[in-house]
């Protein structure tokens, strides 16, 4: 199943629309995402980032258009929703791990549950990923004696042991505090060079400028501009993304 | 002139009367002049209480009716002639403390926890401490007491075979319960020996058969309802909640009495459910509604950003709910679940509603039978309110430990 096309689109949406109840979150948006592209999506708090990048993964249902990951296209079907959750990691603004496990078993879980590791495998597996994100020393500890940097970078690292084509990110840095955001940025880049496909949904230009291959701006469930980071941030074409540029660089 | 440097020494200790025991006393106690006059009067009656209490324990009381009793406390009618005729039936129950007494071994060499070590060796030696009753060989024979030893060996037993067996929790489980099963068969007589009707068990071992029996069934029972109450299934949902309607909104005592006077009316006369089965079905349904409402109110109290990762990682919504939303769920509800068992340890006393005599129910008996007891029933209740309160403050205790040990409330 894995991307046969020459464009090698990894993802496509086609006029994707989702309602929460009468409310329409996402209204017709069409993109697609080559493999190993790095994709940074901007816009305002309730524009939509979320509800679209949590569509792709299936947190939530979209009810109209057609969204294909990895050449699967989004259903119903339990077991095709199972297969892209493999493939698809996701980051989450809390972190989200699981307080009940120690760090290594936060990250063993999924391999050992899913892919059916054998745990010394998932174990080794999981200590490498623990070294690349800077905390080796931490796996026997809980999430909670962690600070939210490293909760962070083990959420990261925990995504990773399903060894998947896309990671997701929802705000990764948002609820951290300053001296904690670079040491998740670093990592981010570092996985960025290894050529991972990402999606980031984040407020840091700075990142963006740097890592992006595009940004994607969303304004009322709606993508407004789609353009390299150099055009973008330096000549939005949107009404509307100027005035959130002007707000965020402010 | 320069600043002056900063002095370490400036960091002073806290004023004498804030700390120790002497500022506790005075900010609790005294901080104002009614709560001095309080304390008090609270210390006044207090002293007074425990003056006549210990001069009732130590001189007035005459605990003689707690001695006769005996062996009757633990078993009640099980080794009469009328129960087990010809026969000496005591070693029966004695095998299954011996099993529960292996099995507390067992999960102190399985958990390497200091919690069932303390419990296990506490059981053990509190059983084989028993051996030295003063009473005469007539009345407790060596055989009664060399099986009472035998907790000790007993316990080693159990923990050398857990520890030196590589067992999982899972053949625990599946122990625990081909143990308990075998301990139900011994009681009521195995092949080829004297059956002993149910109707005869009693005493302590019945409330504790009826407790152990419920609280293993009602925990899974109460969280398949639990996650039923959730179902998407309307069928499943409507079924689930209607039981827990049900059984909770009738008094457990009102359900044991249904179950006498009912199920004669639905089941053909010789439907083999005895007094003790129907009252162990019907505490366990009974606690298990509790327990479903306990539980469910863990899963809601749940992060659904927990199963949310749990789902992105691409576990199945039964794994995400096994390995991630119960564990989390039972670990916050542990103080409930604590409670809800004790109560139904309390509540197994009930089942005199259907003719049996459980350890509350045999003293209220003999002193009946014996009007000139009737001067002691004051001893008798308060030994038997000792001796619940030993059980249920052992659960407690428990409980407590484990949810230290679990780290409830810090992760
Ligand atoms: N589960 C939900 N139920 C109802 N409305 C929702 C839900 N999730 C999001 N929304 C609404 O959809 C809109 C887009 O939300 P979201 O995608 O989270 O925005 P963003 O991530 O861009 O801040 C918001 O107005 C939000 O209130
Ligand atoms: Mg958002």
């Amino acid at each position: 199943m894995a991307g046969t096309d020459a464009a090698e689109d990894i993802i496509v949406c086609r006029h994707v629309h989702k309602w929460f109840g009468e409310f329409h979150a996402l209204k017709g948006v069409t993109t697609s995402v080559r493999r190993g592209e790095k994709v940074v999506i901007l816009g305002p708090s309730g524009s939509g980032k979320s509800t679209f990048i949590r569509s792709i993964n299936r947190l939530e249902e979209h009810q109209k258009g057609d969204i294909i990951v990895d050449g699967v296209r989004l259903t119903n079907d339990v077991r095709d929703i199972d297969a892209i959750r493999r493939e698809v990691g996701m980051v989450f603004q809390s972190f989200n791990l699981f307080p009940h496990l120690t760090v290594i078993d936060n990250i063993t879980l999924a391999p050992i549950k899913v892919r059916k590791w054998p745990r010394a495998q998932a174990e080794e597996a999981a200590r490498a990923l623990l070294e690349r994100v800077g905390i080796p020393e931490q796996a026997e500890k809980y999430p909670s004696e962690l600070s939210g940097g490293q909760q962070q970078r083990v959420a990261i690292a925990r995504a990773l042991a399903m060894q998947p084509e896309i990671m997701l990110f929802d705000e990764p840095t948002s609820a951290l505090d300053p001296e904690m955001i670079k040491e998740v940025l670093d990592v981010m880049r570092e996985l960025a060079t290894s050529g991972m496909t990402m999606l980031i949904v984040t407020h840091e230009v700075g990142f963006a400028r740097e890592v992006a291959d595009r940004v994607l701006m969303f304004d009322e469930g709606v993508i407004i501009e789609d353009a390299p980071p150099d055009d973008f941030f330096n000549n939005p074409q949107h009404e509307r993304a100027k005035a959130f540029l002007s707000q965020i660089l402010a | 002139m320069s600043p002056e440097p900063y002095d370490r020494d400036l960091t002073l200790p806290p004023p004498r009367l804030s700390v120790g025991a002497a500022g506790w006393v005075r900010a609790n106690l005294f901080g104002t002049w009614y709560d001095g006059v309080l304390t008090l009067v609270c210390a006044a009656a207090l002293a007074l209480a425990l003056w006549f209490g210990l001069v009732w324990v130590f001189r007035d009381a005459d605990w003689g009716v707690v001695a006769t009793l005996g062996g009757n406390f633990a078993i009640g009618q099980y080794n009469t002639e009328a129960a087990c005729p010809g026969k000496n039936c005591f070693w029966r129950p004695q095998v299954v403390l011996l099993l529960v007494t292996m099995f507390l071994g067992m999960s102190w060499g399985l958990t390497k926890s200091g919690i069932a070590r303390t419990v296990a060796i506490l059981v053990a030696s509190a059983a084989a401490a028993f051996a030295f009753l003063p009473y005469s060989m007539e009345k407790m024979g060596m055989d009664v007491r060399v099986l009472l030893l035998a907790n000790a060996p007993a316990l080693g037993a159990g923990w050398a075979i857990a520890r030196h067996t590589s067992m999982s929790v899972r053949w625990f489980i599946i122990l625990g319960v081909a143990a308990f099963l075998l301990s139900l068969g011994l009681l009521r007589g195995l092949p080829g020996m004297q059956p002993v009707p149910t109707i005869y068990w009693g005493g302590l071992m019945l409330n504790l058969l009826l407790a152990v029996g419920g609280i293993a069934a009602s925990l899974p029972i109460g969280v398949a309802l639990a996650l039923g109450r959730r179902s998407r299934l309307p069928v499943v949902k409507v079924m689930c909640v209607t039981f827990i309607e049900v059984f909770r909104g009738v008094p457990l005592i009102t359900l044991l009495f249904m179950s006498q006077v009912l199920v004669p009316l639905a089941f053909p006369e010789d439907f083999p459910l005895n007094s003790v089965a129907r009252a162990g079905i019907i505490i366990t349904l009974f606690s298990a509604a509790y327990m479903a409402e306990n539980v469910r109110g863990g899963l809601q109290a749940l992060d659904p950003g927990q199963m949310e990762a749990a789902r992105a990682l691409g576990l199945a919504a039964w794994q995400t709910t096994l390995l991630i939303s119960l564990p989390q769920a039972l670990r916050n509800v542990i103080p409930a679940i604590a409670g809800q068992f004790i109560g139904l340890f309390k509540d197994t006393s009930l089942v005199y509603i259907i003719g049996m005599l459980d350890v509350v129910e045999i003293g209220r008996a003999f002193i009946l039978g014996n009007p000139e007891y009737l001067e002691n029933a004051r001893e008798l209740f308060v030994f038997l309110a000792l001796v619940f309160w030993i059980f249920t403050y052992g659960m407690s205790y428990v409980s407590r430990r484990i949810e230290y040990h679990l780290g409830v409330g810090k992760r």
